[in-house]
């Protein structure tokens, strides 16, 4: 059994809103699991459950084999980060995070030793004296995340610890967050609705939709091996092809089938772009178009393309100058063998003949 | 569980209290007025009230101090408030103390201060005559009024100039570059954005106004209002009608609940926040604008101040009896020491206890509805306005109609005198104790019960230690209102309730003007400590003072 298990989680509000509508999940001991999906799908809602602050409508939930539902949430040795950090304003910096180890009624002299090492693994070793008020935000996720990781808890909880943060000090954060997990070793389920921080610090991620669950894999399952189309479109961008004549001959040229296929789809950066009338290499085929956009982004370029096939959209990696394209441009679109994938009228991922 | 169970006792408890304090004393009111002396049900009082010119002059009279107060507020509050917001004025921080001096001194005392300068006996009055220059005395509409615009101008200055300062420049910017001129761009921008907090604060002079009554009833010289018409028919010794005073109350009520309802109204419409990263500036005004933007804020200010000047000097003068003489003496100090040191526990005994009761009260109550939303806390904060509407005078009399006979009997001692005090100012802290538990994020408590403490630890460790500063301020404010309290007081007192502002209302009647000033000096002292407590408590935040 794994440490932590939610099975047929559901959670009602109101009189038919469900919030959760029958989440089961497992967590490994010392994972990193995160939650991610899009504004309103329940990832607070389960991680509070879990947390204890607000109880399930029905299934259960266990830690290390014992149900957790009948503990308290005060009893369930659970630690938090909050979004809005959450750092007592009237407590020093060691103070908030000395606070959760007095009922735990460690002695004075052990308490010094752990906050200062809790503090200065966040690096706010210098600022124990001071009051957290005028820090700033980055300064106060740090202290929620000392605090909350200095009780030794059985299982660490993050709700979107860093989305109040500016991008830049988010990525710096996020990796020392990952790294100090990786060294405390405690099971972490963290919240995000960012694909990218998600696919960059978790061990394995669970995507959710509307109160379910959509697939739960490493970060290159769910980039890579999307099961559904939700997954493919949230993670990541995805070029719809337009059903008609010149799919099925794009089709047909790969050799590509699916029973029941309802949509097939491509990702920007599998596609590749070539002059109009150049020969396409061996296992792709090509779908000659126009250019209708071009944005240029550094270290990618986009270029939109109109072809029979439907408007696409290539992403071109580290694009020299000479990569400059002009809107009316003839081009081709290489689609290599590898890249279509198939979806049936659900959403659902389909096995490809071919 | 047991925490469901606490909170259903609060509730219950809060409704009995509500029931006792508030619906019966308004209930017997309006019982009272359908009634005759003789106790058969009637509408005769409300006839007579219609049928007697001297209730529609009190009327009259009312709605016009009510309105005359209100224009006179917003003339000088809002000179203040643009000038201190707009230009640099020195000493800014000691013109916000003179609006602070006037807001807290009880408006009787500026009453009788007037009077010392401008009364029939008057000092300037004196002054002038020797010059040859005849003026009238202060006595009538034209005192009341000039009192009232000097005692609540700081209700507009509070609130406009918090408005003005919250006006992004950019947009004054914006609609400079879009060619407006000066006196467009006030009337078109800033004009319309301080608008809510201009009506606001007019109609928070307005209300006070109505609800006065030491004012009127020394300045007035026969110039009725409603209050001092309804303290007139209760307490007359021969032929005392509380029928007819009952009567009155409900019209008062109803005359300023109207005024609530949209001064509530337009305070919640006073909004305009947006970023601040524009903050307005102000502008060095240079030669005679310079000058007489200084005069305006220091003649308003001093102005405004004058009653409490006037009562600390006059405190030290020599006495002959009431008779003032030349010099300075302590003897005022000294009657008060002599025959009128129970007057001062009195005061300092009923505020106390009225004060440790509103904040127990008013927190656990405050903390009620902030939380348990699930209660029906809707239709408790609305039962909280009830005392918003109730002018001092109309408590006083709702009292005694309540308490006067049946089951409970409170008339003539202290308990009646500090449940009035009570009831008026338990909504405010249940008010602010609400909004600032909302302010609290509700997962600091989550945080620390993650820690490991159970809920009602961590609403002791974590939210209790975040609003206390707040609740103790509250309760230094309250105290300032609890021993300011004339009109309910002077309506429940007995020879051994009496309270330091009954008894100086009473000393001013007699002539007395030393005692008083020193009696008010005393007061003044002891409202003062209490502000600057609530300040060291919650920042220096003239706005707390509304
Ligand atoms: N106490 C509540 N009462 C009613 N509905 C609620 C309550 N809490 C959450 N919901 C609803 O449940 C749904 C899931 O909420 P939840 O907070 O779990 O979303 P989320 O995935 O965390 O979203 P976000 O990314 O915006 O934080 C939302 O539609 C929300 O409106
Ligand atoms: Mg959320």
């Amino acid at each position: 059994m794994s440490y932590l298990t939610v099975s047929n989680a559901t959670k009602q509000f109101g009189q038919s809103f469900m919030a959760l509508n029958g989440v089961s999940v497992a967590v490994e001991r010392g994972e990193f699991f995160t939650l991610l999906g899009p504004s309103g799908c329940g990832k607070t809602t389960l991680l509070r459950s879990i947390a204890g602050f607000n109880d399930l409508t029905s299934g259960e939930i266990t830690l290390n084999g014992a149900n957790l539902r009948v503990v308290p949430p005060h009893q369930r040795d659970i630690g938090m980060v909050f979004q809005d950090y959450a750092v007592f304003p009237h407590l020093s910096v060691f103070d908030n995070v000395a606070f959760g180890l007095k009922p735990r009624k460690v002695p004075a002299a052990e308490i010094k030793t752990r906050v200062t090492q809790a503090l200065d693994a966040v690096r706010l070793g210098a600022l124990a004296d001071r009051l957290p008020a005028a820090m700033s935000g980055g300064q106060q996720q740090r202290i929620g995340l000392a605090r909350a990781m200095v009780i030794n808890p059985q299982l660490l909880l993050m709700d979107e610890p860093l989305s109040n943060l500016d991008a830049k000090l988010r990525i710096e954060l996020r990796e020392e967050i990952r790294d100090i997990q990786k060294q405390v070793d405690i099971a972490t389920i963290y919240v995000t609705h960012d694909q990218e921080e998600a696919l960059a610090i978790s061990d394995r991620i669970c995507v959710m939709n509307a109160g379910r669950i959509e697939q739960v894999g490493t970060p290159q399952d769910i980039y890579g091996n999307p099961q559904t189309r939700f997954v493919a479109e949230f993670v990541g961008t995805l070029n719809l092809f337009n059903p008609g004549a010149a799919l099925d001959a794009m089709l047909g040229h790969l050799g590509l089938s699916a029973a029941g296929a309802a949509a097939w789809a491509v990702r920007p950066e599998h596609l590749g772009l070539i002059a109009s009338g150049a020969t396409a290499p061996a296992d792709a085929a090509v779908l000659d178009g126009i250019v209708t956009k071009f944005t240029y982004l550094g270290r990618e370029a986009h270029v939109g393309v109109e072809t029979p096939a439907g408007n696409l959209v290539v992403q071109l990696a580290n694009p020299g100058m000479a990569a400059s394209r002009a809107a009316g441009e003839k081009v081709s679109v290489v689609v290599p063998q590898s890249a279509p994938m198939a979806f049936d009228a659900e959403g659902q991922r389909l096995g490809r003949k071919g | 569980m047991p925490r469901f169970n606490f909170w259903t006792v609060v509730m219950i408890l809060t409704w009995l209290l509500l029931f006792v304090l508030l619906f019966i004393p308004v209930g017997s009111v309006l019982v009272s007025s359908f009634y005759d002396q003789s106790g058969n049900p009637t509408f005769a009082n409300y006839l007579k009230f219609l049928g007697e010119p001297r209730f529609h002059q009190a009327f009259v009279n009312t709605l016009v101090v009510g309105f005359g107060g209100l224009l006179g507020a917003l003339l000088l509050g809002s000179i203040m408030a643009f000038c201190v917001s707009r230009f640099v004025i020195g000493g800014g921080r000691f013109v916000s103390l003179l609006a602070i001096l006037a807001l807290v001194s009880p408006p009787f005392i500026g009453a009788y201060s007037w009077i010392v300068l401008f009364g029939a006996g008057g000092v300037v009055r004196g002054f002038l005559r020797d010059l040859g220059i005849n003026m009238p005395p202060i006595y009538g509409v034209g005192g009341i009024l000039i009192v009232f615009s000097l005692k609540f101008y700081p209700y507009v200055y509070l609130m406009v100039s918090g408005a003005l300062s919250n006006v992004n420049r950019s947009l004054e910017e914006a609609a400079e570059g879009l060619g407006l001129t000066p006196l467009q761009r006030t009337f078109k921008i800033s004009f319309p954005m301080v608008f809510p907090a201009l009506t606001a604060g007019g109609l928070l002079a307005l209300i006070h106004a109505i609800a006065d009554f030491g004012t009127p009833r020394l300045l007035g010289r026969g110039y009725n209002v409603l209050a001092t018409e309804a303290f007139t028919l209760y307490s007359a010794e021969v032929g005392s009608n509380m029928s007819m005073a009952t009567t009155i109350s409900v019209i008062l009520i109803l005359v300023s609940m109207v005024f609530v309802m949209l001064q509530r109204y337009m305070s919640r419409r006073n909004v305009y926040h947006g970023n601040m990263i524009n903050k307005p500036s102000r502008i060095r005004l240079k030669g005679w604008r310079n000058v007489l933007a200084h005069f305006a804020v220091y003649f308003i200010g001093l102005c405004g101040a004058m009653p409490v000047i006037i009562s600390v000097i006059y405190s030290f003068r020599k006495t002959s009896g009431p008779v003032f003489q030349s010099g300075f003496a302590l003897q005022s100090y000294e009657r008060i020491l002599f025959n009128l040191g129970d007057v001062v526990r009195n005061s300092l005994t009923f505020s106390i206890a009225a004060v440790v009761l509103i904040v127990i009260v008013g927190t656990v109550v405050g903390v009620l509805v902030a939380r348990r939303t699930n209660f029906n806390t809707a239709l408790l904060d609305g039962a909280f306005m009830v005392p918003y509407v109730m002018p001092g005078i109309v408590i006083g009399i709702a009292f005694i109609a309540a308490f006067n006979t049946g089951p409970i009997v409170l008339t003539g001692t202290a308990t009646i005198i500090i449940l009035s005090v009570f009831i008026r100012r338990l909504p405010y802290t249940v008010r602010t104790t609400a909004s600032s538990l909302r302010q609290i994020s509700p997962s600091m408590e989550e945080a620390a019960v993650s820690l490991g403490y159970s809920p009602f630890q961590a609403f002791l460790r974590i939210t209790v230690p975040l609003i206390v500063p707040g609740i103790i301020a509250g309760g230094m404010l309250s105290f300032v209102t609890a021993i300011n309290e004339l009109s309910s007081s002077l309506v429940l007192y007995v020879g051994s309730t009496m309270t330091m502002p009954v008894r100086i209302y009473l000393l001013i009647l007699d002539g007395d003007f030393g005692t008083a000033a020193a009696l008010s000096t005393v007061l003044l002292v002891l409202s003062g400590c209490a502000v600057y407590i609530a300040f060291r408590f919650m920042g220096r935040n003239e706005q707390a003072l509304l």
